[in-house]
């Protein structure tokens, strides 16, 4: 019985082990995508509104050309 | 005929690189057969082959059938490139073009719903001087929401190298080598001072991922329990990630540092007179031999595989101790569209058997498939330079390929002379004589052209 418990300890401690080694490398990966995602995301809707900006001054600005 | 698994390829359970006659084969297993299926229907293989980013693949539908089981489902055939490379051995600009490789694809298929399950640099090969994606089962589908499974991965393997020559001069091949996962972030950190971590991308990249994962080591279940909690990626915010890394990877280039052969091509003791005649030998041996695979060891910057290229030879791969030396040569064959591939090589210290097994990733010798080598202002280098016996010097040279051209380089010229001030000349074996013996116990002159004074070339030809 002790021996039956003491391996099931053993392998239970290895395998928590080996659990946490291969998914350690990922976690601060995933937490750091979280930030870095909704950066990138906010950025591109920035870079598409600079865009919608832009093109609205270059618009009438254009416009305004042509009047003159 | 037999299907030899390829020792390198056991990782993914969906599917194995397999050799038969000489042709590269991947079998799909069951584990493996949705993906597959998806990426079929979805029509990802031709247009990834038709837009550059992935090596021609082909399913081969009869000629297995007597290999079909209930685990091997679908056979596809892949090209067969000349040499295979890995990313220890590229230069700075290689292993960039590979990131960049790498993240175009990943924004291709993004666009059509698939992603890469992993990014492994070993994914990713040279053909024809161009990077190219081998591994068509890592193509998956994309699963809104779903986090990118290799970002950690893409930073180690890329990444991680490509700034510790960015920042810090230091350049990462023999590193790379040691640790086939690449650079850990950790590692990475530790070496960065203040001014490096202040940039924005650097921040967040190297140190913060640092921190987390150190924190996250120490407490694995808090870890976790975090990421359970975490909101599902949106797919802008994915191509986000890739589209950030790749603006950055772009801008960056190698921290100056000068190496003993930068201006060697430049300012050795050659005369330009020298140097023609060494070209008409190369080009006379290559017209002759007419090489489809030429090896060009000590290449330097490239140019006399290109004359070589130029005269009859169809491909070369360049060795070079010289990682500056390997960057402006890529450069050199890029610009002028050589099929010319340099590679970063230290021949007493050539790349080893590595990884799994020790058979994961194929030695030098393993990969010798040269019908033809060029090994010009090179032996003294070993002979004289690393205190190689000649004997093994000679032999080992014309062990590369069946014929050859090496350049005997005597006492009493003016580099060697150089090598030996300090030194001494501890060499009582070293002259003409005991070189051509040498020759001879391996095989036969062909011909000799006398360069200099104090310099001949020898082609050769083993038994």
């Amino acid at each position: 019985m002790n021996k039956i418990l003491i391996i099931t300890f053993f392998f239970t401690f290895l395998l928590n082990n080996k659990a946490f080694a291969y998914l350690d490398p990922g976690t601060g990966s995933i937490i750091l995508q979280s930030i870095l995602g909704a950066i990138a995301a906010g950025a591109s809707y920035c870079a598409i509104y600079w865009k919608k900006i832009k093109n609205f001054f270059n618009k009438n600005l254009r416009k305004k050309d042509n009047k003159d | 005929m037999e299907l030899l698994k390829n020792p390198g390829s056991f990782r993914d359970p969906s599917g194995q690189v397999y050799k038969y006659n000489n042709r590269i084969i991947r079998i799909v297993k069951k584990f493996g057969k949705n993906r597959y299926e998806f990426i079929k229907e979805q029509n990802l293989i031709k247009e990834s082959i038709d837009s550059d980013f992935l090596i021609n693949t082909e399913e081969i539908e009869d000629e297995f059938t007597n290999f079909k089981s209930k685990d091997f489902c679908y056979f596809l055939e892949h090209e067969k490139l000349d040499y295979i490379s890995y990313p220890y051995e590229w230069g700075f600009q290689q292993l960039k073009d590979a990131a960049l490789h790498h993240l175009n694809f990943q924004i291709f298929l993004l666009e059509r719903n698939a992603i890469l399950i992993d990014s492994s640099a070993f994914n990713i090969q040279f053909k024809n001087n161009k990077p190219i994606f081998i591994d068509v089962l890592s193509i998956d589908k994309y699963v809104e929401g779903e986090y990118w499974k290799g970002h950690s991965q893409f930073l180690q393997q890329f990444l991680n190298p490509l700034l510790l020559r960015s920042l810090k001069g230091i350049s990462f091949n023999d590193w790379y080598k040691g640790n086939l996962d690449g650079i850990k972030t950790t590692e990475l950190n530790s070496l960065l001072n203040l001014k490096d971590k202040l940039s924005f991308n650097v921040f967040f990249s190297v140190v913060l991922l640092s921190k987390l994962e150190m924190k996250n080591t120490r407490n694995p279940k808090a870890a976790l329990k975090k990421i359970n909690e975490k909101k599902p990626l949106s797919k802008n915010s994915y191509r986000g990630l890739l589209i950030q890394l790749k603006n950055w990877i772009k801008k960056l280039t190698p921290l100056k540092t000068k190496t003993e052969w930068d201006s060697y091509s430049i300012s050795n003791t050659y005369e330009k007179e020298q140097e023609n005649k060494k070209i008409q030998v190369i080009k006379k041996f290559s017209n002759k031999i007419k090489p489809n695979l030429m090896a060009d060891i000590g290449c330097n910057d490239g140019l006399y595989s290109f004359e070589s290229l130029k005269a009859g030879c169809k491909k070369a791969v360049g060795f070079d101790i010289d990682i500056n030396a390997i960057d402006r040569a890529y450069k050199n064959s890029l610009e002028n569209n050589f099929n010319f591939l340099p590679l970063y090589f230290n021949a007493t210290n050539p790349s080893a058997k590595l990884g799994w097994y020790e058979k994961e990733r194929e030695s030098f010798i393993d990969r010798l498939n040269f019908d033809a080598v060029i090994a010009l202002a090179f032996e003294h280098h070993l002979a004289l330079g690393q205190n190689i016996p000649l004997e093994d010097t000679v032999s080992w040279i014309m062990k590369i390929a069946k014929n050859g051209l090496i350049e005997y380089v005597e006492k009493t010229d003016e580099t060697v002379k150089r090598m030996l001030s300090l030194k001494g000349d501890i060499f009582p074996n070293y002259n003409q004589n005991n070189f051509e013996k040498n020759i001879l116990l391996n095989g036969k002159i062909v011909d000799k052209t006398i360069i200099s004074k104090t310099r001949v070339i020898y082609e050769f030809e083993t038994n």
